[in-house]
């Protein structure tokens, strides 16, 4: 240690009071924070980071206890002290970011006047007058948009990164010397991490405090990090300069982690073998509009488009792809392609023949051949049937087996999708959420659909889990030619299995083209932005510096004229608020992108 | 931004705080939408009342004229009443009324208060005679606020403390007091309270007056035997609700972020805490409130709506109850819009 370090813990360790036998929840944990710098703490679910970053803040909560160690702050054990003294620092000396940033604040209150009101509390030399000036000013400083308006907003008109930035102002209003971020990029789009990483680097050189930074994903800490601590099972195993230990890293789990980081642009892209040119589903200019109860106009409504005008075509036997941000639309062009929901405008065809024109007799017959699989594992299968049952279900829905031959497919599939046998006559309680998706997904094989829509099926999976699962699908997509619309936000998933990938950006398609194209060419600067945002170790050929974005995606109420993103882009011309453009060819490989700047102009 | 508020509006005159808090258009949406919604509700609920009311057995003429009153006088009072047209002409002749301001005259009680049914009238009904029930329910109604204001003060003054004590320490003893409280207050029937209160302190200890009504002295009894019958409900909904606000990730962080505990808890969880407890008032108390008022007000014959309206139905007196039971329903759609309106107040993201 040297005296000038903000932080420095030593031997803290942290256990269960109820189980007293069971391994600590943190083991003899040792690091230091010099003053503005940024330590990361990298660790899988369970690793004991958040335990850890909270007892950075005398956050730890029965039955959670420390039971030894030292907790140094400008060389003073905090934990020698009575908790008033510690508990006096919070807010004022050390900050903390959690993950979850919509719960933070009481939702029934304007963000602004309750950061106003920690200001006050914390400064009481302030008056509220002041307060209010210096939290908008602050606002602004972090972008966000009308900041004085934004001020009397409630958390829950706050998208996710604005909040996350509302609370970044409310724990460095106070000038801190040290700042404990809790895995605060873990919720939001890469964009948007992106943006809030940037911001983070920035305010730190301003304000000169040290960050604690935990994270799940290392692709994140090594982008932020000049020191990197590697947690597993509440121990440190490794820690090191970011630079040194991603070049030479000494321990086992260190180097697995490092390996599990997906490698985009080092991967080979994904290529279905058996492709009939001829479409199984076809889009033609699909739109959907949700209205909305206007809270300023009496009995007035307010056009949520959700969807504006997509088309293309999935190829029988292709991996689709359809990726873009919350928000943008690609859950509503799911439910449509499902006929969970019908279009305004265009339609669905399937075959050939479109979805509106089928009798509701026609569509359940339809709906054999075309399943959907969602995100949540735990929602998606009832939990008072047994498994064997669940998977049944279908069959007799539709009246395809009955008896001993039902039972041969639901054993059948469920060997085909890694599900032990034994586990049939078992409840989904105690199954994980890898094998629940398992669950998910051999209930909807099991009617030999010729379509599988999966619409974030493997978002709420650890990177293990996904990697297992995707070997899967290419395995199914090899044995049984089946059609697949992958509806993701992740990336790197799309680069593994899908063909060719459509980017949405509000309620538009704005890119369409092959997997190798989109990622070594991208034709749009949306697709670019989104791949200069993806936290990855390997080289990325578009640089943040040129493309990532500012702000976040105008309300998809008052969508801007002309093209939907210019507000955004920083290559917009004039003729880009004119008139929306539509998707041009810009390669070979048939790869289009809606952009009036062209492929040949983009830096 | 479509936050609703103007520059400035916080300042707005009239309005004040209400502009500010909630856009004017969410305001004149909500009860144009709500008085709207309310009206079709009193409308059904009274056509089926009224209509229930003259298919139960008990012919009111028979009641009104007397055991030894002819058959002839009898279809001819009837006639005279309009009791043997078909219900849905009844039903619009009383509506018409209503709409007037006249819920037409009580069968039996006279125009002095008395009730006159069975003697003086075996050769006929001459309606002048009988009191406008609409004079009958606003001299009973002051009462009846007061007995009930005072329940739900009395309630109150039970619940808050025990509800928030228990919230605040959750699983621990004040927790299981509260659950004795409230399993206790629940088991003992109204009736049975208020003849124990009446006997103690009034017959033993002559504290207080029990029967009747001569002064604010008079509703204390019953007042309590209202408060205890509501009180457990209200006990349990604060002390839930205030052990989920404390669990609520805002406070813990509220805590980290440097604000006092007993900050967080007067400006938040209390805040949090109320809405769960409007609604129960809206959706449930005040039910229980009506209720109770019937029997509470039988038994210590306090002269308020619920003793005019058992008296009613033993006397087959229409009039009456159907008044009372619009009235009743025009409360629960009044406090039930009041209710949403203030909870939409307090948490913006509740839309009615």
């Amino acid at each position: 240690m040297t005296t000038r370090d903000v932080l420095q813990v030593s031997g803290l360790s942290i256990r269960n009071a109820n189980l007293p036998k069971a391994a600590p929840v943190l083991q003899d944990v040792s690091f230091s924070a010099a003053p503005k710098s940024v330590v990361g703490i990298i660790g899988e679910s369970g690793a004991g980071k958040t335990v850890l970053a909270k007892a950075l803040v005398n956050w730890v909560a029965s039955p959670l206890e420390i039971s030894s160690g030292q907790l140094f702050f400008e060389g003073v054990d905090l934990l020698k002290q009575p908790a008033e003294r510690f508990n006096a620092m919070r807010g004022r000396e050390i900050s903390y970011i959690g993950a979850d940033p919509t719960s933070a604040l009481d939702p029934t209150v304007p963000v602004g006047s309750q950061i106003v009101k920690k200001l006050v509390t914390v400064k009481p030399t302030l008056s509220k007058r002041e307060a209010k000036e210096f939290v908008i000013e602050t606002f602004q400083a972090v972008r966000i948009p009308s900041a004085s308006k934004r001020f009397n907003d409630y958390p829950f008109q706050f998208s996710g990164g604005m909040m996350q930035r509302a609370l970044i102002v409310d724990a460095l209003v106070t000038n801190p010397k040290l700042l404990i971020a809790d895995n605060i990029t873990q919720p939001l789009d890469v964009t948007v991490a992106a943006q809030i990483l940037r911001l983070l680097r920035q305010l730190q050189q301003d304000f000169e405090t040290a960050i604690v930074f935990v994270t799940a994903s290392l692709g994140t800490a090594v982008d932020i990090a000049d020191k990197v601590l590697v947690m597993k099972e509440g121990r440190v195993v490794e820690s090191g300069g970011t630079s040194g230990l991603l070049a030479n890293p000494q321990d086992d789990y260190t180097k697995q982690l490092i390996h599990q980081v997906p490698d985009i642009w080092g991967a080979e892209p994904f290529h279905s073998e058996q492709i009939d040119e001829h479409p199984i589903l076809s889009i033609r200019d699909v739109s959907k509009t949700y209205q909305l109860a206007d809270p300023d106009v009496v009995f007035g409504k307010q056009a949520v488009q959700a969807v504006r005008g997509v088309s293309f075509d999935v190829r029988r036997g292709e991996n689709f792809g359809v990726i873009g941000e919350s928000g943008c639309g690609k859950s509503t062009l799911s439910r449509l392609l499902s006929a969970l929901e019908s279009p305004d405008t265009g339609e669905v065809l399937f075959n050939g023949t479109s979805l509106s024109s089928m009798s509701s007799k026609q569509l359940l017959n339809w709906r054999q051949k075309m399943q959907l699989i969602l995100q949540d594992p735990y929602n998606s299968i009832p939990s008072y049937m047994t498994i064997g049952d669940i998977i049944a279900e279908p069959l007799r829905i539709h009246n395809l087996e009955k008896g001993n031959a039902l039972w041969t497919r639901v054993k059948a599939v469920m060997t085909e999708v890694g599900l032990n046998l034994d586990l049939i006559h078992d409840l989904p309680a105690g199954l994980s959420a890898g094998q629940r998706q398992r669950v998910s997904i051999a209930r909807a094989l099991v009617l030999e659909p010729e379509v599988l829509i999966l619409d974030e099926t493997l978002s709420a999976l650890d990177q293990v889990e996904q990697s297992k699962l995707l070997a899967l699908f290419a395995d199914i997509n090899r044995r049984r030619s089946i059609t697949c619309i992958y509806i993701s936000h992740d990336l790197a998933m799309v680069r593994r299995i899908c063909d060719r990938i459509g980017v949405m950006y509000l309620g538009k398609v704005v890119e369409l083209a092959d997997n190798e194209s989109l990622f070594s060419k991208a034709g749009h600067p949306y697709t670019r932005a989104l791949l200069s945002a993806v936290p990855v170790l390997e080289e990325k050929p578009f640089e943040e510096s040129v493309y990532l974005l500012d702000g976040e995606p105008p309300d998809p109420i008052n969508i801007p004229a002309g093209c939907s993103f210019r507000t955004r882009c920083p290559f917009a011309i004039d003729q880009c608020a004119q008139e929306e453009p539509n998707l041009e060819v810009y390669e070979e490989k048939g790869s289009a992108a809606a952009c009036y700047v062209g492929y040949a102009k983009l830096p | 931004m479509r936050s609703g508020a103007p520059q400035g509006a916080s300042e707005h005159l009239l309005l004040g705080p209400f502009y500010r808090l909630i856009g004017m258009a969410f305001a004149i949406e909500f009860f144009v939408r709500r008085i709207l919604q309310g009206a079709v509700i009193v409308f059904l609920v009274s056509f089926v009342i009224f209509a229930l009311l003259r298919v139960v057995s008990g012919d009111p003429v028979r009641i009104i004229l007397g055991p030894m009153a002819s058959s002839a006088a009898i279809e001819e009072t009837a006639e005279q009443l309009g009791l043997r047209d078909p219900i849905p002409i009844q039903y619009g002749r009383f509506v018409a009324g209503v709409v007037q301001g006249d819920f037409g005259h009580s069968f039996i009680r006279g125009v002095q208060g008395g009730s006159t049914g069975g003697s003086q009238d075996s050769e006929g009904l001459d309606t002048d005679n009988r009191a406008p029930v609409f004079d009958l329910i606003m001299t009973a109604l002051p009462y009846t606020a007061i007995l009930a204001g005072g329940g739900v003060f009395l309630a109150l003054l039970i619940a808050l403390p025990i509800g928030i004590f228990a919230g605040r320490n959750s699983g621990r003893w004040p927790d299981r007091f509260a659950l004795y409280v409230s399993s206790l207050f629940i088991s003992l029937p109204n009736i049975w309270i208020g003849v124990v209160l009446i006997f103690l302190f009034s017959t033993k200890a002559g504290w207080l007056p029990a029967i009747g009504y001569e002064g604010l002295a008079y509703a204390i009894l019953p007042a309590i035997v209202i408060a205890i019958e509501i009180s457990p409900v209200l006990i349990r909904a604060i002390s839930v609700s205030v052990s989920d606000n404390l669990r609520a990730p805002y406070f813990a962080l509220g805590l980290v972020r440097g604000l006092s505990s007993n900050y967080m808890f007067r400006a938040h969880v209390l805040r949090n805490s109320a809405v769960p407890l409007m609604n129960l008032f809206g959706a449930q108390v005040i039910g229980m409130l009506l209720g109770g008022l019937f029997v509470v007000e039988y038994i210590f014959s306090y002269p308020g709506i619920g003793l005019l309206t058992i008296n009613a139905i033993f006397q087959r007196d229409f009039p009456i109850v159907q008044a009372i039971s619009i009235l009743a329903a025009v409360a629960l759609v009044l406090i039930n819009m009041f209710v949403d309106f203030f909870s939409s107040l307090i948490d913006r993201r509740l839309k009615f």
